[in-house]
């Protein structure tokens, strides 16, 4: 394809403001991209034509950013170089700004491969430029629909666009998924056999009562969670396909999700049955790409999970737990893994509604808070917090949670505060923001953090001296 | 003493959150130690309206509602029945819509509704999002609540009038309501009432939980049975939001 004088100015004036950030000490992630866009619409379109070896995107509602990371993980191990867009800058000014860092000023590609997270809803005009090589659709749930419109058309504008000789890569548990697989070929499914949680009958959320291709009731044999397990519809006999990978003999072994996968067995240090998913889908894109079976094993147990994504801090009364909610069948997931520990639970929640977080806190509703409800006697005590700490709060007093063990406190370092205050050892404790609160929130407690290991080191520094 | 509450549709009708109003009305039921027995109804199944509290009928997503129409227009003459003889429902958004005369489609063509509320809705070009305050109006909600107002969130692209057998449920203090320009949400008419605030409106607005309580138990008969709750919390988050969007002191 030839390249036009737009095209040019564009990657260059993209490359220099980059450059000029980088110098003024700034992470400039969608400046360049947005230039670039402006300039050239279609730069997309001329970008990806140099990246030869293939171009893998990873989309769909929750665990895009996990699912990404750990496959690039993986890819590292294999020694591969890649272009990743890794800031979660998933829209079209990221994704451009990420293909713009991998080309030279020349218009040379620097790396072949390209490993790009998508948003659902930026599918469509990036796929109008872009033909991928690989698609993993991870899951379809509700989120911020506030800003998405309805659910239904988001999935049918993903499913539409991808292009009919991509190699999609699909949850063979969400019937919103699978449905993708429908009428074509080179399709790979992924699934889970069963996880210990996975259970007869579903009191979660659920997205999809009724069969995507025609309608009728769909009919479960087992519930991994939400909507995803082992369906079939009776009216059309659609169902849950044979994954290609399939998870089996799933156990927590020394806090790591352990499972079978063909011939053998991968570990993962990552905490809830969902994150699973995001180790199948890496780990199929990845067999796809003809990496080998002990770089994907190495991959996934040495990935460390990223900011606010069930990381853990080690303050003074313990450790502390510190993960994003954004939707219902997120939440639900994190209430079920807080209640695997069979502990005593002090959890701060933080619910904003800017426009990140979603504009509308109806969703709270939509979450199983009843599971947490029916073992109120675990409950120590719920800080809430942000700019809807009472719907917050009026929801866990509508769930059975006694209303003297609810805290509302809008001042994020008092939050924390009353969460370590009271706390004794022995306690699990979580901290729960959506997405506007959780860097500040992080950010409390890494200093909170820091303070400690400062404070064990003073004691160990005066110790040696003592002993000289 | 008990009290039967039906959540129509509530595998279709599910959208925003609509379930919090029937955890509402159900513990605040349970709270006074009035029994509440919760019916959830979908599709083909038998429904006894007359035999029934209080109706709840909440929003979905276009496909959704296009499934449920035709049903319901099935039973449309018994609901129109019970609810002439005081049925107390409380509908939402799509609910809220098919209760009226048509829905109005880009296209010109009109979807007919179950024509028991004088109101009709016509789809609108940008959707209609957000925060909602609204001051109530006295004589159409006859409440002695120190409460004036009611707090929620809109999302909507019909646009809803109302003719002259209705009264609206108030004035919008902040927000579109039903129709983005004549100041007004809702609808009251006997027993029911209308509204886009969708999804979980009663954890919110506990007077107006109450009201829909006590005119189901005035329907029994029942007068000033209903006891005060401590609704603090309740009080504290109406309070918030009103303050936030009204910049009050």
């Amino acid at each position: 394809m030839k390249r036009s004088l737009r095209f040019w100015v564009a990657l260059w004036a993209a490359k220099i403001i980059t450059r000029g950030l980088f110098i003024t000490g700034k992470k400039g992630t969608t400046l360049p991209g947005k230039i670039a866009n402006l300039i050239d619409p279609q730069i997309m379109r001329h970008l990806s034509v140099s990246i030869t070896d293939g171009i893998i995107i990873v989309t769909g509602t929750n665990g895009k950013t996990t699912t990404a990371n750990l496959l690039a993980k993986i890819l590292m191990e294999a020694e591969k170089s890649f272009a990743f867009n890794q800031a979660g800058a998933n829209l079209m000014t990221g994704i451009t700004g990420a293909l713009i860092n991998n080309t030279e000023w020349n218009g040379a590609p620097k790396a072949k491969l390209a490993l790009l997270e998508v948003d659902e809803a930026t599918v469509p005009k990036f796929c109008a430029q872009v033909s991928p090589t690989l698609a993993i659709v991870t899951n379809f749930f509700r989120d911020q629909l506030d800003r998405y419109g309805e659910l239904d058309t988001t999935v049918r504008m993903v499913r539409d666009s991808i292009p009919r000789e991509t190699v999609l890569v699909l949850n063979a548990d969400d019937p919103l998924v699978a449905q993708f697989g429908l009428n074509r070929s080179g399709v790979i499914y992924y699934g889970v056999e069963c996880t210990p949680d996975s259970q007869r009958e579903s009191q979660e959320t659920r997205e999809c009562r009724f069969c995507p291709r025609c309608g009728g009731v769909l009919e479960y044999s087992l519930f991994h969670y939400g909507q995803l397990g082992i369906f079939n519809c009776v009216e059309c006999g659609f169902h849950r396909p044979d994954p290609e990978t399939i998870a089996t003999d799933v156990h927590i072994e020394e806090g790591l999700i352990v499972f079978l996968a063909g011939k053998n067995t991968f570990e993962l240090s990552l905490q809830g049955y969902y994150n699973l998913y995001n180790a199948l889908a890496a780990l199929s894109a990845a067999r796809r790409l003809g990496v080998d079976e002990e770089k994907i094993a190495k991959g996934l147990k040495g990935f460390i999970p990223q900011a606010g994504r069930m990381e853990r801090f080690c303050l003074a009364n313990g450790e502390i737990t510190l993960t994003l909610v954004k939707n219902p069948t997120g939440f639900d997931q994190v209430i079920q893994t807080m209640l695997g520990v069979d502990r005593p639970l002090r959890v701060l929640i933080g619910i904003n509604d800017l426009a990140a977080d979603g504009r509308d806190v109806s969703w709270l509703w939509d979450v199983n808070f009843e599971r947490l409800g029916a073992h109120e006697d675990r409950i120590q005590q719920i800080v809430c917090t942000g700019l809807r700490a009472e719907d917050i709060a009026l929801r866990l007093k509508y769930c059975g949670v006694s209303e003297d063990k609810i805290i509302l406190e809008h001042s994020l370092p008092e939050a924390v505060e009353c969460l370590e205050t009271n706390r004794i050892e022995d306690e699990v404790s979580f901290v729960l923001p959506t997405y506007t609160l959780l860097f500040p929130l992080r950010k409390i407690l890494e200093d909170r953090q820091a303070n400690v290991e400062s404070f064990k080191l003073g004691i160990k520094n005066r110790g040696e001296e003592a002993n000289t | 003493m008990n009290l039967t509450i039906c959540h129509l549709y509530p595998d279709l009708l599910d959208l925003y959150g609509d379930r919090g109003n029937i955890l509402v009305l159900e513990a605040r039921c349970r709270w006074r130690g009035i029994e509440p027995v919760i019916q959830q109804a979908s599709l083909g199944e038998d429904l006894d309206f007359m035999g029934m509290d209080i109706l709840f009928i909440g929003g979905g997503s276009d496909r959704e509602q296009s499934l449920l129409v035709q049903d319901l227009m099935r039973r449309g003459e018994e609901l129109r029945k019970a609810i002439e003889n005081g049925l107390v429902v409380l509908s939402i958004c799509g609910g809220y819509q098919m209760l009226g005369k048509y829905y109005q489609t880009s296209s010109g063509e009109k979807i007919e509704g179950l024509d028991i509320l004088d109101v009709w809705t016509i789809a609108g070009e940008k959707r209609l999002i957000g925060n909602v305050v609204v001051e109530l109006d006295d004589v159409t909600l006859n409440t002695n609540s120190a409460i004036k107002t009611l707090v929620g969130f809109e999302n909507h692209s019909g646009k809803t009038y109302l003719g002259e057998a209705v009264k609206p449920l108030g004035n919008v203090l902040f927000g579109h309501g039903n129709n983005g320009s004549d100041g007004k949400e809702g609808v009251r008419y006997r027993n029911v009432f209308g509204t886009y605030l969708h999804g979980p409106l009663l954890p919110k607005n506990p007077h107006f939980a109450d009201l829909l309580l006590e005119l189901a138990l005035n329907k029994r008969g029942l007068e000033n049975s209903l006891r005060e709750l401590d609704d603090r919390l309740e009080k504290i988050a109406h309070e918030t939001i009103l303050k936030r969007l009204l910049k009050r002191a």
